[in-house]
């Protein structure tokens, strides 16, 4: 399953970034190609564009509209800008840049709006010119690549990195708590529960206080702690795991359990909402209390009669790799 | 009254985990664990567990951003619009209740997002936030935790574990509306 979840967000993920790119192109979205009248203003007399290593402070003022379809503009605007040699014109964008070009310079991901220019002769304080936008093309494609594919990738190590710090503390605080006999106590207070969640699972089995301890922190929404003591208890159950790489009936409940959260203090909730200035933050503890305690029962019932299908209790089966 | 609980709740989240180790810690060394030791002990595991799940959170997390970043979220929430409308749910939560299980972080983002956008004491602000706390990362805990055992079988784990977040995304419009609407 997890198998088709994975094909579906990536083919779908890339199809929809390709799809986009290939209409945003036949419809010219970007602007690519066309060309734009103005004049390059300069604040004294020019006789000729810069030369190697050398820039020009200037303007320019558009005075044209845009090609039909793409939207009007005032008669006039006129933008600071740099010019470069070869033509190459950086414009500055400000306040009063009208959204055509705005959304050009943002899909171009620059500090100004790229353009190349070109004129008759280069002579006097205006000169006369076209410019085209430096072409824009595969916006979301690129998007896919660089905040996809590149970051993420990196993020993920990262997460798993920053984790070996609390995974240390928290099995070594947990290895503590076993062998002072406080998980085993935890564990027998609530038996009578777990046993019915895991039958699967010896009562006094290490697994069930990993997972007491776990379900515990998850509700107080000590996120960090919860994670490392999850693994722990994952790994315990794994050692009643009689086939290897296939998940468990406890191990499926317990994963439930763990997704479908009973949060009692969801304290990063309250945070946000009193830093954005709401007049009593933690109105909804209630609310979330209930939800998430509704979410847990329906999803224990839904996990318990699906472990029941034909299909799933087959995978239980010991047999021949293919 | 209520600044009093909210205060409460404060001094609880600051307290818990110093109280946690603090208590583990003092009833170990009554109860006579060589704490020390024992601490150590288990500590070792934390990095080789760490290092283990890593394939299979770049594999997961690769996929969502892929799917965030193409714009194919935005496209899933145009097609699914008709039906949350019917269920009394604003379009405005629409992106909350998609990223919920697929990012911590990114649903935190479109849940400050959203609360600046239309006020934290807005039905939809507060629709947000009950979502926000109802509901949880799935599809990272499913690859975390069952990449930490090396199970790539999962058997009715995706399943169920959608199942619990479309409840839980139902229980938050549906109250939110009773409670607020």
């Amino acid at each position: 399953m997890l198998n088709y979840i994975w094909l579906a967000l990536l083919v779908i993920g890339i199809g929809v970034a390709l799809y986009g790119d290939v209409s945003d192109i036949s419809a010219n979205k970007y602007h690519n190609g066309e060309e734009i009248s103005c004049i390059i203003q300069f604040s004294q007399h020019v006789s000729s564009p810069p030369t190697q290593l050398q820039k020009m402070q200037c303007a320019v003022a558009i005075a044209t509209q845009l090609p039909a379809g793409s939207g009007t503009l005032p008669d006039t605007i006129i933008q600071k800008a740099e010019l470069f040699p070869g033509g190459t014109l950086h414009i500055f964008i400000d306040e009063q840049t009208p959204a055509i070009l705005r959304e050009v310079f943002e899909a171009q991901k620059n500090e100004f709006l790229l353009v190349h220019a070109k004129w008759e002769s280069f002579n006097g304080r205006e000169i006369p010119a076209v410019i085209t936008f430096d072409p824009v093309r595969f916006v979301r494609i690129n998007a896919v690549t660089n905040d996809g594919i590149i970051k993420y990738a990196k993020t993920a190590v990262e997460l798993a990195i920053g984790l070996i710090g609390l995974m240390a503390l928290w099995l070594g605080i947990m290895k503590i708590a076993e062998q002072a006999g406080l998980v085993a106590m935890l564990a027998a207070v609530l038996r009578p529960v777990t046993t019915r969640l895991f039958p699967d699972v010896p009562a006094d089995h290490p697994a069930m206080g990993a997972m007491i301890m776990n379900i515990s922190a998850n509700m107080l929404g000590l996120n960090n702690a919860a994670t490392p003591l999850g693994l722990k208890a994952m790994e315990e159950l794994n050692r009643l795991n009689k086939k290897a790489g296939t998940a468990t009936d406890a191990m499926v409940t317990f994963l439930v359990i763990n997704t479908s959260n009973l949060q009692i203090i969801p304290a990063s909730v309250i945070a946000i909402r009193a830093a954005a200035g709401s007049s009593n933050p933690a109105e909804i503890i209630g609310t979330v209390i209930v939800a998430s305690a509704l979410t847990m029962v329906i999803a224990i019932i839904t996990v318990k009669l699906m472990a029941k299908l034909p299909g799933y209790r087959k995978q239980l089966l010991p047999t021949e790799e293919s | 009254m209520i600044e009093s609980l909210i205060s409460a709740i404060d001094v609880l989240s600051i307290l818990a985990i110093p109280a946690l180790v603090f208590f583990i810690v003092a009833y170990g060394a009554i109860k006579k664990v060589k704490i020390y030791e024992v601490f150590v002990e288990g500590a070792k595991e934390g990095f080789h567990v760490a290092v283990r799940i890593i394939p299979y959170l770049v594999a997961i997390l690769v996929a969502i951003g892929v799917f965030r970043a193409g714009g194919a979220m935005e496209l899933l929430s145009r097609l699914i619009a008709p039906v949350t409308n019917f269920i009394g749910m604003p379009p405005e939560t629409l992106p909350m209740a998609l990223i919920r299980p697929l990012s911590g972080s990114g649903a935190l983002g479109v849940m400050s997002e959203t609360i600046n956008t239309y006020g934290a004491d807005s039905l939809i602000g507060r629709m947000v936030s009950v979502m926000m706390g109802s509901g949880e990362t799935t599809f990272y805990v499913l690859a975390v935790y069952f990449g930490s055992v090396s199970i790539s079988k999962t058997r009715h784990a995706v399943a169920a574990g959608i199942v619990a977040d479309i409840v839980a995304i139902l229980m938050s419009v549906w109250l939110t509306n009773l409670i607020f609407g």
